[in-house]
């Protein structure tokens, strides 16, 4: 049957040799890609994908050349769970090796599961800021905010990708369509020209004093893309007008339409949440006599409305804050040694691999155990 | 058994599969657009917890006003700073900074306390803190002073703090002065001086509500004043539009020009004391008045272009941007004049078109100005 004939592929122990195989030349392929595409862009095209692409430049084709960690990882799994299920028997003898098994889907399903659902943020505070809110460190969103009412904003938050996707871009809380006129992944801005040829690349706001250069997207860790766009805002068949928003605009540009006032802005993506977190205290201790770095701690205070929280907490290398779902580490500071910068990270499976290692721990000791006893049961009867 | 309860469903391993399929379709599905509401941004209503630096763009905070004492470097402000200042004697060194944080900021005792165990002292209670205290006046104002000295817990090095505190109109301002302990010690009555020189003035000026903010005296020093500075005001030929108004406590004079449309432009003059926090500081903090982003050295030096002038060479430098509250185009001409042991700033700033119009007019006045000891 053919059903049997799928279910004998899946749980082939050829198939197993093969993804091992390809995931190691993945592995290795991937990590030297870092070197030309950074960490993030390696991770993205080799990792997190369901094949490796090759494209040939000038002809906008994306041919598929190897399989990507997705694919890899879940043929691998589907083939040992089909392999435990055709293969293994639920005995008493076999219990320490059904845990290893068990255990080790669960590593590759809990790995799974945090490549998905994690979220990395960072949260820069100075000595003595407040923040409700993180950024991501490589997304970027078109923010549209109605700053019209006294006590709070109305942010329409557009992430990048959707920017790059066909226009325009309508949505029921935008009393205006917004249709990306260009968008450049990384830029540099200048002031135009009093006598420059060229039109401005926007009309309204900065648009008509600034002129924007495309430059080749970076990759290296230690640099950064500074995305700008020319955005047309669009309302009953009629122009708004054009802007140019960018990375390095740091002033939101406000405008006025049907007696309401909005700021546009291109930011990194906030992650808002709903408690505060206020940095007390930052410490970069170092060895008496020397600039070797003995401590990185910062003393923050934890702000939460809503059930009267307000505690005091010490971050300090490998001793986060673990506190509504999300982890801060200590990842950085600011050169005066005033201002910490924590890695946020939101992973709902990270308790995944300790239940895997346990299962797999527990799952060896059962079978050498058991091995162990029978042959001390034989020695005796001998 | 188990295992074959599973496998009669023979179609399981598509069930897993068509699982991990919808787990990585939903993977991949981001959320495209958020809405929702926030509490307005403190960065825009005041708050320099978001690094609004004096006389920013959309800054509410009042203007400062200030005497720099001989010694004292003015720097880049930074984040969270109205005004940041750098002195250093030999190896020595220390750093002054000017804080305004909204409320009160964590309270004062946090904030002594905190201090404290920054140099190796023991936290104190909010009625030792009282007998700590030193009574001082900040901006003719009654303000608290604190003097911290101990050793670095990190580096072991002798460190002193010296912070004087004021809570004006909801905020908490922190006037610190950390270094060298002895440096710190030696300082003492200049910052105290500083502290008493401190003046507030609206952040607007006359100018109308919508008007980009025109930079006063901003962040240069006080000590800048020809008044008793005794460098007096240089003789120039002021064009006939501008018309001279009341310059303020320190600024050595000012002009409003007027133009079609009630539009209107400030020039600014002002002198100080060295190299005034230098040239790329200025020019990137003038950047920042206009919305744009701060520039590396490099970037800076390739947009200033050089005039003679009567008193000496001038980096003249033109910048545009938006004004922060209308959105309207701004623009802004700023002159650096520098002579021996001081430094001369002119800026014209407001309406684009209005400035642009008034160009050559300013570059005629900049080159004009004879200076009283200028040789």
């Amino acid at each position: 049957m053919q059903l049997d004939r799928i279910i004998q592929f899946f749980s082939s122990l050829k198939l197993t040799v093969v993804c091992l195989g390809l995931g190691l030349v993945l592995v290795f392929w991937g990590t030297m890609a870092q070197v030309e595409m950074g960490l993030y862009q390696a991770q993205n095209e080799f990792f997190r994908s369901l094949f490796i692409y090759w494209k040939p430049e000038g002809s906008g084709l994306k041919i598929p050349i190897f399989p990507g960690g997705y694919l890899v990882g879940t043929v691998l799994l589907i083939n040992l769970i089909a392999a435990h299920i055709q293969r293994f028997e639920l005995s008493r003898k076999k219990i320490g090796l059904f845990l290893v098994h068990s255990g080790l889907i669960l590593l590759l399903v809990g790995q799974l599961l945090t490549d998905l659902l994690s979220q990395e943020s960072m949260l820069h505070l100075r000595e003595g800021e407040t923040k409700n809110y993180t950024e991501a460190d490589t997304d970027v969103e078109l923010a549209i905010a109605d700053v019209t009412d006294r006590d709070s904003d109305k942010v329409v938050a557009i992430d990048y990708r959707r920017l790059l996707k066909p226009n325009p871009i309508q949505h029921e809380a935008l009393p205006f369509a917004v249709e990306v006129r260009k968008f450049y992944v990384n830029s540099v801005l200048a002031d135009r020209a009093k006598d420059a040829k060229e039109p401005p690349p926007a009309t309204m706001g900065f648009g008509p004093q600034l002129v924007v250069e495309e430059k080749p997207p970076v990759t290296a860790m230690d640099k950064r893309n500074v995305p700008s766009a020319v955005i047309e805002l669009r309302s009953g068949g009629n122009s708004l007008g054009t802007w140019l928003v960018s990375g390095y605009i740091n002033q939101p540009q406000r405008f006025t339409h049907e007696g309401r006032t909005y700021e546009l802005s291109l930011r990194r993506t906030r992650l808002y949440k709903p408690y505060s977190i206020q940095l007390l205290d930052f410490r970069h201790d170092v060895y008496p006599g020397t600039d070797i770095p003995k401590n990185f701690s910062s003393r923050v205070r934890v702000m939460r409305p809503d059930t009267g929280e307000d505690r005091e907490v010490l971050i300090y290398m490998n001793n986060p804050l673990r506190y509504a779902g999300e982890t801060y580490y200590q990842a950085s500071f600011d050169t005066d040694n005033e201002g910490t910068i924590l890695q946020v990270v939101r992973n709902p499976s990270w308790l995944a691999p300790y239940f895997a290692c346990i299962l797999v721990s527990a799952g060896l000791i059962i079978q050498f155990m058991m091995h162990m006893m029978g042959f001390v049961r034989k020695r005796r009867t001998a | 058994m188990v295992s074959f309860c599973i496998i009669d469903s023979k179609s399981s391993p598509w069930l897993w599969g068509l699982l991990l399929a919808v787990l990585v379709g939903s993977g991949c599905q981001r959320e495209e657009v958020r809405v929702y509401r926030v509490a307005k941004d403190p960065a825009k209503s005041g708050s320099p917890g978001m690094g609004q630096a004096h006389g920013q763009p959309g800054s509410r905070l009042p203007r400062l006003e200030y005497q720099v004492p001989s010694g004292w470097e003015e720097v880049a402000a930074g984040e969270m700073r109205l005004a940041s200042f750098k002195v250093q004697e030999g190896s020595s060194a220390a750093d002054v900074g000017v804080f305004p944080l909204p409320g009160l900021a964590g309270g004062d005792l946090g904030n002594v306390n905190r201090w404290r165990s920054q140099v190796g002292l023991p936290a104190v209670t909010e009625g030792d803190l009282a007998k700590l205290a030193e009574e001082v006046s900040i901006a003719g104002s009654p303000g608290r002073l604190f003097d911290l000295a101990g050793e670095n817990p990190g580096s072991g090095e002798k460190t002193r703090i010296l912070a004087g505190i004021l809570h004006r109109e909801g905020v908490a301002w922190f006037f610190k002065m950390t270094g060298d302990d002895a440096l710190v010690a030696k300082n003492k009555p200049l910052f105290v001086e500083f502290l008493k020189s401190m003046r507030f003035t609206s952040p607007q000026g006359e100018l109308p509500p919508d008007h980009p903010p025109i930079d006063g005296m901003g962040a240069m020093p006080a000590a800048a004043s020809g008044k008793d500075g005794g460098a007096g005001k240089p003789a120039w030929a002021v064009p006939a539009t501008w018309k001279e108004v009341a310059a303020g406590a320190f600024l050595i004079s000012k002009f409003v020009v007027n133009g079609p449309n009630d539009t209107q432009a400030a020039v600014n003059v002002s002198m100080s004391p060295g190299d005034g926090g230098g040239l790329v500081g200025n020019i990137n903090r003038w950047r920042k008045q206009v919305g744009l982003s701060e520039l590396g050295e490099a970037e800076i030096r390739g947009q200033v272009t050089e005039l003679e002038t009567a008193g000496g060479k001038a980096a003249v430098v033109e910048i545009t941007g938006s004004d922060p509250q209308s959105g309207k185009p701004a623009k802004i001409l700023g002159a650096i004049v520098g002579q021996p042991g001081r430094t001369w700033f002119y800026k014209l700033m407001g309406d684009a078109e209005l400035v642009a119009r008034e160009k050559d007019a300013f570059i005629q006045f900049v080159k004009s100005a004879r200076y009283s000891n200028a040789t």
